[in-house]
């Protein structure tokens, strides 16, 4: 029996580390920023982006692209996260795979939090250097404190050739040109090593000699002041007043090299410039809305008014980044990525020309795998069951008209 | 051999054994100050040790030794007391620049390629120094905590100001001034770290004019004096052998 026994166990260990050594070869490739575990609301009833253009698909080190766009802040943002008060316009990318040269909102660099405003519009740019060689995810997103980051739509880029080429000139105001790649780096690694030396000596002085068991005994027996000598304690005074002298010249030798430094900077951005919006002459009605959750399909029923002098039809639904169209009204030309991208995924149960003056109630149903994709389909076990979205209307010139939805959202399981 | 025998049969035996036990205990010492030290470290310094932009004349400043004074005091008094042995800020100190700077050469640069001149660890060496140069000198717990815990704060600064002054350069950037340090947090992206979170020269410091990290070293100081008292009781007390009591002790 024991022998049965010790083989089970045997045989159990073996299978563990098999297991364990299995487990090490799988490793997938984290390539994404966790954006679809994002709360459904989050996405929907925050920040909307659009209009986005990614400048490229493929940079070589040291070149740039940029991302821009506009961002609508959500009237109805969500009691549940706080207010965009202090946000800071981020891209999601995995780690320093590019640097950040610049980032603008209404025109202003923001490399500090900016406050917005809810119910504006605002447009954004940022521009990236590529830095490290691979295929990066890169969004688009809005940080925002007590909030937490709201990431937007991210697309694949490419970023070719070698680290080892890259650069990062800045002159400084006493006109010095730097690479701030390596800046300081060799000055960095002196004062730590000698620093480190120095330590290395102080311990080094006392290990040489027996240490705990003698010391622990002589203790012990209350002879304790004879483990201290007086050349210890002449090596101590030289140790601590060489520590001191040392700090003292190295500081006064770093303000005379660098005699003109700066505090850090900081501080909030206020009052950023926003977008004007053509005047809105499109109302839109929200008279029930559901989640339909076997057919991964939305609908509204809504009604429609036009005010303009121009007829409209619906070509777009957007939410939480994923875009629905109505192909016969409207078609993305600004390659948009695929998997946020549903190109058939609006119909409306009457999509003619709504005429100027006229009203109408329609049917709008947005439909795609996107819903279950990018988990939206979750926004039924969130904790304020409403959706909102932006719909675009284009009109007979081609212009486009936005126009923000926000209503309670029912699901049907059946 | 009885339990009364011993296990060595000469005095050179004897000496070999207590130095073996001495480099073991020491090698285990320095590693696991190391790990805790680091863990402390990470937790309650964090951000104001990982990165040049968070390292201000404020709160870097007041924040730093108070958080770092811990450990050295707590392996001071367990060193001192049990063996009169001076080293414990210094031990404490170079376990943990040790595993600073693997994390962030290995973590820091090597995973996430951020530069490593802009993730570099403070230095904490000079202070820890006079640490145990006082306690040496003074033989005094009391006058260590006093005189020690204040220097350690004071001269923090001074101690990496060569270090991050050439990061303090101002640069003009799209009409914005910025110093280098800043430019390289705007630069290097990090994707969990928004700008918001970046807690420097924030207070209400400001009757001092530009001369603020001074009052900010001396109030570390302060604090300092009072964390090496609490966490030197602490290193007493996991000192203690109290807990394993018994005839064989």
């Amino acid at each position: 029996m024991k022998i049965i026994k010790d083989k089970v166990a045997k045989l159990s260990f073996v299978a563990l580390l098999i297991t364990i050594t299995a487990a090490m070869f799988y490793t997938p490739t984290a390539s994404a920023h966790g954006e679809k575990s994002q709360a459904a609301f989050m996405r929907m009833r925050t920040i909307h982006w659009f209009d986005l253009n990614w400048s490229k698909e493929e940079v070589p080190v040291n070149d740039t692209m940029t991302i821009s766009g506009k961002f609508y802040v959500f009237q109805g943002w969500p009691e549940t996260v706080d207010k965009p008060e202090v946000a800071f316009l981020n891209v999601g990318i995995p780690g320093a795979v590019f640097i950040r040269q610049g980032s603008w909102i209404g025109g202003q660099l923001v490399p500090r939090s900016a406050s917005l405003e809810l119910g504006e519009t605002y447009e954004f740019k940022v521009l990236l250097k590529a830095r490290r060689p691979g295929d990066w995810h890169v969004h688009a997103m809005m940080n925002v404190q007590g909030g937490g980051p709201i990431i937007g739509p991210g697309k694949w880029t490419t970023i070719t050739g070698s680290m080892k080429d890259f650069v990062n000139p800045v002159t400084t105001l006493t006109g010095d040109t730097v690479d701030l790649e390596t800046y300081n780096l060799s000055n960095t690694y002196f004062w730590h090593g000698l620093w480190y030396l120095i330590g290395l000596a102080w311990l080094g002085y006392w290990i040489r000699k027996p240490l705990f068991i003698p010391r622990s005994i002589a203790v012990e027996s209350g002879k304790a002041a004879s483990l201290i000598t007086s050349t210890d304690k002449k090596v101590g005074i030289a140790f601590t007043a060489g520590t001191i002298a040392l700090v003292a010249w190295a500081l006064a030798a770093t303000n005379e090299k660098f005699p003109v430094t700066t505090p850090l900077q900081a501080g909030l951005l206020r009052n950023m410039k926003t977008f004007e919006l053509p005047a809105r002459t499109i109302s839109v009605k929200v008279e029930d809305a559901t989640y339909r959750v076997p057919g991964r399909a939305m609908q509204m029923t809504l009604t429609i008014t036009n005010n303009g002098d121009s007829a409209v039809r619906l070509g777009e639904f957007n939410t939480a980044g994923v875009r629905f169209l109505d192909p016969a009204v409207y078609e993305d030309q600004s390659n948009y990525p695929d998997d946020l991208l549903a190109e058939e995924g609006l119909t409306v149960s009457d999509n003619s020309p709504l005429k100027p003056g006229q009203s109408r109630t329609v049917q709008v149903t947005a439909s795609d795998a996107a819903w279950e994709v990018y988990r939206l389909a979750d926004l039924i076990y969130d904790p304020d069951s409403r959706f909102a979205g932006l719909l675009f209307f284009s009109d007979e010139s081609g212009n486009r008209q936005m126009v923000t939805v926000d209503a309670p959202l029912i699901p049907t399981f059946i | 051999m009885s339990a009364s025998q011993s296990a060595v049969r000469s005095r050179a035996e004897a000496v070999k054994v207590s130095r073996t036990f001495d480099w073991m205990i020491l090698f285990t010492l320095f590693f696991v100050v190391l790990g805790g030290y680091h863990i402390h470290y990470m937790l309650t310094g964090g951000d104001w040790d990982f990165w040049t932009d968070w390292k201000d004349r404020r709160l870097w400043v007041t924040v730093a030794p108070i958080v770092s004074i811990t450990f050295p005091a707590a392996v001071q008094a367990c060193l001192w007391w049990r063996y009169r042995l001076p080293f414990g800020a210094i031990v404490s100190v170079l376990g943990l620049l040790l595993g600073e700077w693997i994390n962030r050469y290995l973590n820091f640069w090597g995973w996430t390629y951020f530069p490593v001149n802009f993730c570099f660890p403070s230095n904490l060496i000079p202070g820890a120094i006079v640490l145990d140069g006082i306690l040496l000198l003074s033989g005094s717990m009391t006058l260590t905590a006093v005189l020690g815990g204040l220097a350690y704060g004071l001269i923090f600064y001074p101690g990496n100001w060569p270090i991050i002054a050439p990061l303090h350069v101002p640069v003009e950037y799209n009409g914005m001034v910025m110093t280098l340090a800043d430019l390289q947090g705007y630069n290097y992206v990090r994707t969990g770290t928004p700008e918001y979170i970046r807690m420097v020269e924030k207070g209400t410091l400001r009757t001092f004019g530009k001369d603020v990290a001074p009052v900010s070293a001396f109030f570390s100081g302060f604090v300092s004096i009072i964390i090496y008292f609490l966490w030197h009781f602490f290193g007493r007390w996991f000192a203690s052998t109290k807990f394993i009591s018994g005839e064989n002790i």
